[in-house]
């Protein structure tokens, strides 16, 4: 907390501002989760077979992120060794209080499910292992219990989608409840929207689909392997919509504040255009979501016309401008509300810290720490739901072939 | 059931956590929590027994009983002696402590626990002329016009309590008419 | 400004013991789970009225009145606020607000320092240059502080049951239990909390609530050298501030967030926000 340079005049102690970095982070990570998860269930549950190259990556990738979602908020807290009482003594007219109980129930499933969706798999690895470290590890990451047996898979199987069934609504409560939590601050007039819980969801989806995006092309390219193009297609197809909705409704809020002109709009007005001109009408509406919008557009449009080179240039483009789009939309929100005073007669002159507790450079760390967990994922468990990728100097011998990961293409019938 | 052990497993490790979180939260949780609402009820307890830093004009004129009277019977009587000189938790209990402190350095550790007014500073708080303040309170637009259209010359030295006695708002003046510094202390 | 609904009157206080108390403020799981009042059969309300009424004549209920008519601005509660509470510098717990009107509409909001330092001396005034040599039309100081609401959004949010209200109707933070996130801070429309960065917990003005338990006047009350302060227990028909409450017309800050103040203003101004 810093005492920054204010404009007009601010209520002595809103010269502060209480939330920085960390929770415009924490709900950029639960939203990667959110959109990642839906990523994997559509194939997982609603049978999008295009999305099998990546629904593994998918569901270990908004795995990864959970596990950071709480990291941010634990920076953030001034007594993160309490936090704890936020489960303890839950108050139950409190937004927030369901955290604890919506975070660690949505861990729960996705942890079971992606333990069932590569229970063979470590079954298998443990039987094939080198090494007795390893085969320790496997052990206990099967629970001991090696049964692969048809009739076991069936159960997981069947356990399985119904986990993912449940997940689904999870990850939406998990992200929506996010949004929820700033959207019924009656006290904050450009927090205080029932639309924000949906915007909040929508643009997790869209950052989540992104996110696979980027990384499953990108990876592909570094690895020299080619990239499935139904599945880079399905996949900017899913962000498209997704984006279109998202801004549909984001912009209808904007729109909405301006067309109501309650006695808050003169200094919302003055917000937008000021404090979050670039941050709003740059990156959030022209760069991430006006290009993306007819790039992505076009590939969903021309199909397979669309040369594969170029689907996955703007792919990987469009991700990047996905991201900050979403990013800034978090930005928008979380600072922008805390840039003006509830005297509504002055602003705050915001800027962010590099070092520090909760500063840029702590941000990063948090946001790349996930990445590490899906790198140490890839060197226990295949990640990309095939062998070729996975490190055979561990293996007594080659693990047994499975079927290439192919989805079911619209584009050559 | 047979091809179902690892389930059976994880819902051990299921009940396992969720137990172990229960008896973690037993053990942490006070026991006055939610007895009456749903907060620790000797936080009431705590917040209330918190010392009550000013101790009130009543109880700074039992010992300094000649301004104290001079101050209740004043047109200053509404500005409390704290206002200006800031709590007396500190300089009571100074006083009261058993001290083996000698004659001049115990004065001065008494005077030191309570603050000195600057007999300017204060004065402007209240006597400054904004224009939001009520025309019924005395006020000057500026010191140093106020000085040098009455009878002095204001210097950087110059203080309110030159002439005004801050503790009853007279002004003795001499027998030419001019100001006297007025006596103040205790 | 609506005029504000007394909390104090009797009317008012059966509604309150039927539905505020128990949850009228609760919303999400609340509103689902906790507030039995919905779900109350007729008997059960007869119970809880008898049950209040019994309260109404043991029971303090604490009040407070700003007239701001009477404020001339000295700052004294807010020194002596920080003072009594140690109240970190760049915070405050009380602070006054000076507002001028000039000709052309303009208004000029200032509060430097909380109003600690007085507002004739420059640097105090935050207005347009052009301005500064013009003559205003009317001014008027307003002081601020906790309003200490029945239906309080701070303790509604607070995520861990680290806010509360006792029954004399004061908002208190627990140091002890508080994790410190913000939430109250971002919800309290009035600015009145704020994250202390000694204690990194919530804190608030408490009404001096260590003061009033012990039968002293809050310090910003007993500072105040205008009566621009009155606190006093609203329940009792003989204290000053029931006098005031019943000679007056009163009013509150953002009444249409109904978050029912108990601090209540004489004097307000439309511009007041």
């Amino acid at each position: 907390m810093h005492h920054y340079i204010t404009e007009g005049y601010v209520l002595p102690n809103q010269a502060h501002i209480y939330w920085t970095t960390m929770i415009v982070l924490y709900p950029y990570i639960t939203g990667i989760v959110a959109g990642a998860f839906i990523i994997s269930s559509m194939h997982h549950v609603f049978d999008k077979d295009e999305l099998k190259p990546v629904s593994r990556f998918a569901m270990v990738m908004a795995f990864a992120f959970l596990l950071f979602a709480t990291l941010p908020l634990l920076n953030h807290l001034g007594h993160p060794e309490r936090a704890l009482n936020i489960m303890f003594t839950p108050n139950l007219t409190s937004a927030m209080a369901g955290f604890g109980f919506i975070y660690s129930t949505y861990l729960f499933i996705l942890a079971v499910e992606i333990w069932l969706v590569y229970r063979t798999d470590i079954v298998h690895l443990y039987e094939h292992t080198k090494w007795p470290a390893m085969k320790a590890v496997y052990y206990v990451l099967a629970l001991g219990v090696l049964d692969i047996s048809k009739e076991a898979e069936e159960v997981d199987h069947k356990v399985m989608v119904v986990l993912a069934s449940i997940g689904i609504p999870a990850a939406c409560g998990l992200h929506g409840y996010v949004g929820f939590i700033f959207g019924a601050i009656k006290a904050n007039p450009w927090w205080a929207s029932p639309l924000m819980p949906v915007i909040f969801l929508l643009s997790a989806i869209v950052s989540g689909v992104a996110m696979v995006m980027i990384c499953y092309i990108v990876i592909q390219w570094l690895n020299g392997r080619e990239v499935d193009g139904e599945c880079t297609h399905a996949l900017i197809e899913t962000a498209w919509y997704f984006l279109i909705i998202d801004v549909a409704l984001e912009l209808l809020e904007l729109i909405n504040h301006a067309y109501m002109a309650n006695e808050d709009w003169t200094i919302l007005k003055t917000l937008v255009t000021t404090k979050l001109f670039v941050s709003m009408f740059i990156i959030q509406i022209l760069l991430g979501s006006v290009v993306p919008f007819f790039a992505m557009g076009a590939v969903v449009v021309f199909k397979k016309r669309i040369p594969a080179a170029a689907r996955n240039l703007i792919g990987v483009l469009c991700g990047v401008l996905l991201l900050a789009q979403v990013g800034a939309m978090r930005w928008n929100v979380v600072m922008g509300g805390q840039m003006f005073s509830k005297s509504l007669r002055g602003f705050l002159n915001f800027e962010i810290d590099i070092g520090g507790r909760e500063g840029l450079i702590a941000g990063i760390v948090i946001f790349a720490l996930p990445f590490v967990v899906i790198f140490v994922f890839s060197r226990l468990l295949p990640l990309w739901g095939s062998v070729e990728t996975f490190p055979k100097e561990w293996m007594k011998e080659k693990p047994p072939v499975r079927q290439p990961l192919k989805g079911w293409s619209k584009f050559t019938s | 059931m047979r091809h179902a052990a690892h389930f059976l497993r994880l819902v051990a490790l299921l009940v396992v956590a969720v137990v172990g979180f229960l008896f973690v939260r037993s053990k942490l949780v006070p026991q006055d929590f939610g007895v009456k609402g749903h907060f620790r009820l000797s936080a009431i307890a705590d917040e209330a027994a918190r010392e009550p830093r000013h101790i009130g004009s009543d109880a700074c004129a039992e010992c300094h009983d000649e301004i104290g009277n001079a101050w209740k019977a004043g047109k200053h009587r509404t500005p409390q002696c704290e206002n200006c000189h800031g709590p007396g938790l500190m300089h009571t209990k100074v006083v009261a402590e058993e001290s083996t402190t000698a004659y001049p350095d115990r004065i001065l550790k008494i005077r030191l626990a309570i603050r000195r007014p600057t007999g300017i500073v204060e004065c402007k708080w209240c006597h400054l002329r904004t224009f939001e303040r009520p025309s019924t309170l005395k006020s000057i637009a500026n010191v140093a016009d106020h000085i040098n259209s009455h009878t002095g010359t204001f210097t950087k030295d110059s203080k309110c309590i030159d002439c005004h006695n801050p503790h009853t708002t007279v002004v003795t003046v001499n027998a030419k008419g001019v100001p006297v510094p007025p006596k103040i202390g205790p | 400004m609506t005029t504000p609904r007394s909390p104090d009157d009797v009317s008012r206080r059966e509604f309150l013991g039927t539905v505020a108390k128990t949850g009228g403020q609760s919303f999400l799981f609340g509103s689902l789970f906790v507030n039995t009042a919905l779900l109350r059969l007729p008997q059960d309300v007869a119970t809880a009225k008898a049950k209040q009424e019994t309260e109404i004549g043991k029971g303090v209920i604490y009040g407070f009145v700003v007239d701001t008519t009477k404020c001339i601005g000295c700052g004294s509660c807010a020194r002596a606020c920080r003072a009594e509470n140690n109240v970190p510098d760049g915070y405050n717990r009380t602070w006054i607000e000076q507002y001028t009107f000039y000709p052309n509409g303009e208004v000029v909001v200032n509060s430097p320092v909380g109003g600690e330092a007085g507002f004739a001396e420059p640097p105090t005034r935050n207005m347009p240059a052009e301005l500064e040599k013009v003559q205003p039309v009317r001014g008027f100081f307003v002081p601020k502080l906790c309003n200490h609401c029945i239906d309080t959004p701070c303790i509604q949010v607070c995520p861990v049951g680290a806010s509360f209200k006792t029954d004399e109707g004061v908002v208190l933070v627990d140091k002890e239990r508080c994790v410190g996130c913000g939430y109250c801070v971002q919800a309290c429309p009035f600015g009145s909390r704020y994250l202390n960065p000694d204690t990194n917990v919530a804190d608030k003005c408490t009404w001096c609530y260590h003061r009033v338990t012990k039968g002293l006047l809050p310090a910003c009350v007993q500072s105040c050298p205008a009566e621009a302060r009155i606190f006093g227990n609203v329940s009792d028909p003989a204290s000053k501030i029931s006098h005031i409450l019943a000679t007056n017309r009163v009013q509150v800050l953002k009444s249409y967030l109904g978050t029912r103040p108990r601090t209540r203003y004489i004097g307000l101004d439309s511009e007041v926000i």
